[in-house]
């Protein structure tokens, strides 16, 4: 293993002109941890459903029994389960406590959110705190299972915040606005955020799974057009949104296949904008376009099928849209995919002139 | 030159003094895709968006079911299109990824050819046949092609009509002896192709994968219905259907070294026994829940555990 630890760092100093400083045996020690704790997206789905179901059957456990009617008790023990989460994972850096911590601070969470609110604290005041206590563990602790799980309550509480609290529904496309720019930013400026700093680089794969799981739930809230009176002309400032940053995307794209043709660039900016337009009706599939590109573009295999997965559901969901009658999608659908496939000779075709 | 990865990358990152542009560097030559992975995914990615979109487009024009257009009219259309685009497809010079993209859409066109007959013809949207016909309509495509997502759309077309066909004809069965029927068609599909790619068949792991995680998944459903259903005249076949299965799992798991079998077997079986204790529960006894959530910490615990010490021992016999 040593070996290959050579290897990589004598490829890295190769690339680079400047003679860079290593700390062989941090990096060693960190590999030697590694080791041990190898994790895989069968273990981390292992980890997250278990912690949830556990989660479950003591929130029943500890409502039906102990803490009945007592909502400084709720409070405190809440935070005791926080805190006991953060120790725990400070203390042991170990895969195997990943399901017993995150139940523990899953349920430390429920408890101060019930608890304050039984105790009748302003809804606002409760979102605001739950951000502050989410961002302090990051702080603590970057356990990949425990920064994702903090990093949603963030977000859910940003949403209820923004949205639910005051049952202000328009707002949504605020938040998935917001969403969509960290989106876009993590993923295509990842060694400017891993270089910030080492806490941030051990926070990033973390940041960027939930805030593709953040982004999707957004597109699924755009599904429900009629949702508590959310409003269709509003709509359209989130597909604007989403408009732009895959312009923005196709311009990265261009840079990378080196497409310097003046005519070429237009004509791809041209038909891109042409198609997106005729999307923009659904930004769901809009959306879940965006991801599948932003995942390619980074090499991201996860968040690629969920991208795919995303835009079958979409397509799928679009034929019982109500805000259009069936003729209109048809023709939408049916133009947008005569464009895709004269997209796919002008690419096929640029791709044998190489 | 060594493989690097995010992980690599991440660790040196920490401990080194190495700037932003050179990093930013190494990820797009190691990690992120080049020109030539862009140029083979866009080909794939518009023809595949650019089929699937005209035949949705199709889809929903004939749903539309505009009065003025003749039966003839429409049911020629589709069949006009059908020919043309199969014609096409046989002539066409291009990469045969591509002209599976497009046979998928064909095969898609086949089933909107049966709804519009059906739509005609009012023999409902449902019917078992309907997806009877569709099946074997296409399945010499299928066998031909060996597409990956056209075997999928097979898969599902031969659940769908199964479901429909025991929910249409064979009434008086309980629920969960559907679920077991799909348990054995997909357990089916997954077993050959595993067993095809130990004859070096080139099958992708998504592909097993998802039909494993489909088999899992209805096996858990149908298990779960079976404990809380109380006419149980067919529970011994869904269980018995169901633990042979998972020791095979369990067993190719260990085998072939896939953490992926390891991992969803025994978080089903978790799931399983807990609501075997659920079903003990009088709902005022609180003890049981947190014996419940105690066994599920303690058992996930454990199959991490077990998952990482053979991934450790599998890497270390390389």
């Amino acid at each position: 293993m040593s070996n290959r630890v050579d290897h990589i760092l004598e490829t890295i100093q190769n690339a680079t002109s400047s003679k860079i400083e290593f700390d062989k045996k941090a990096i060693l020690t960190e590999y030697h941890k590694l080791e041990d704790n190898q994790s895989s997206i069968a273990i981390k789905v292992l980890s997250v459903v278990g912690g949830f179901l556990a989660t479950i059957a003591f929130l029943g456990f500890l409502f039906l029994s102990v803490l009945q009617n007592s909502e400084i008790a709720w409070l405190i023990t809440g935070l005791f389960f926080i805190g006991f989460s953060i120790v725990l994972n400070r203390k042991y850096e170990k895969l195997i406590i990943d399901t017993f911590s995150i139940s523990a601070y899953a349920i430390g969470i429920f408890l101060l959110v019930f608890g304050l609110k039984e105790l009748d604290v302003n809804e606002n005041l409760i979102a605001v705190f739950t951000i502050f206590i989410a961002l302090i563990s990051l702080y603590l602790t970057q356990n990949y299972i425990l920064a994702f799980v903090s990093i949603l309550v963030v977000n859910i509480s940003l949403v209820s915040l923004l949205v639910f609290i005051h049952s202000s529904y328009n707002l949504i496309h605020l938040y998935n606005a917001i969403v969509l720019i960290a989106l876009v930013y993590v993923f295509l400026f990842e060694a400017k955020i891993i270089h910030i700093s080492a806490k941030l680089s051990k926070l990033y794969n973390p940041l960027r799974i939930s805030l593709v799981i953040s982004f999707l739930f957004g597109l699924g809230f755009l599904r429900t057009r009629n949702f508590h009176g959310m409003q269709l002309d509003y709509i359209w400032h989130y597909a604007i949104v989403l408009f732009i940053a895959i312009i923005y995307l196709i311009s990265k794209i261009l840079k990378l296949m080196h497409v310097t043709n003046k005519n070429h660039q237009i004509g791809s900016y041209v038909l891109s904008a042409i198609i997106l337009a005729l999307t923009a009706f659904s930004p769901s599939i809009l959306g879940a376009i965006l991801l599948i590109l932003l995942s390619f573009y980074v090499n991201y295999k996860f968040s690629f099928a969920l991208g795919v997965i995303a835009l079958i559901y979409a397509v799928s969901q679009y034929y019982y849209d109500l805000n259009y009658t069936l003729l209109t999608k048809s023709i939408l659908l049916f133009t947008s995919g005569i464009l895709f496939l004269a997209l796919y000779l002008f690419t096929s075709k640029l791709a044998k002139n190489d | 030159m060594e493989n690097i990865n995010r992980e690599d990358v991440q660790i040196i990152t920490r401990n080194s003094n190495w700037q932003e542009i050179d990093i930013f560097n190494l990820l797009h030559l190691n990690i992120y895709n080049t020109k030539k992975d862009w140029q083979n995914f866009l080909t794939l990615f518009f023809m595949s968006l650019g089929v699937s979109f005209t035949v949705a487009g199709i889809l929903f024009f004939f749903a539309y079911n505009w009065d003025d257009l003749h039966k003839f009219v429409k049911i020629g259309l589709i069949q006009g299109l059908l020919v043309a685009l199969t014609l096409i497809l046989v002539y066409l010079k291009i990469k045969p990824v591509l002209k599976n993209v497009i046979l998928t859409g064909v095969t898609m066109l086949v089933g909107v050819l049966f709804a519009v007959f059906g739509q005609i013809y009012q023999t409902g949207a449902n019917a078992y046949d309907f997806f009877l016909g569709w099946t074997m309509a296409v399945f010499i495509w299928v066998l031909i092609a060996d597409f990956a997502p056209l075997w999928l759309i097979f898969i599902a077309l031969i659940n769908i009509t199964f479901g429909f066909y025991i929910e249409q004809v064979i009434i008086d069965l309980p629920d969960y002896f559907a679920q077991t029927v799909f348990v054995l068609i997909n357990a089916f599909f997954l077993i050959v192709s595993l067993l095809l790619k130990e004859k070096k068949y080139i099958i992708p792991n998504w592909f097993s994968n998802l039909l494993a995680f489909v088999v899992v998944a209805f096996a858990t459903f149908s298990t779960i219905f079976v404990i809380f259903d109380n006419g149980q005249e067919f529970f011994f076949i869904t269980v018995f259907t169901v633990l042979i299965l998972y020791l095979l799992g369990l067993y190719y798991g260990f085998v072939k070294q896939r953490s992926f079998y390891l991992s969803i077997i025994p978080l089903s079986a978790i799931i399983i026994f807990s609501s075997l204790l659920i079903k003990q529960i009088k709902w005022n006894e609180y003890g049981m829940f947190l014996f419940i959530g105690l066994f599920i910490v303690v058992s996930v615990t454990l199959v991490i555990k077990m998952v990482l010490n053979l991934q450790k021992k599998w890497r270390n016999e390389q």
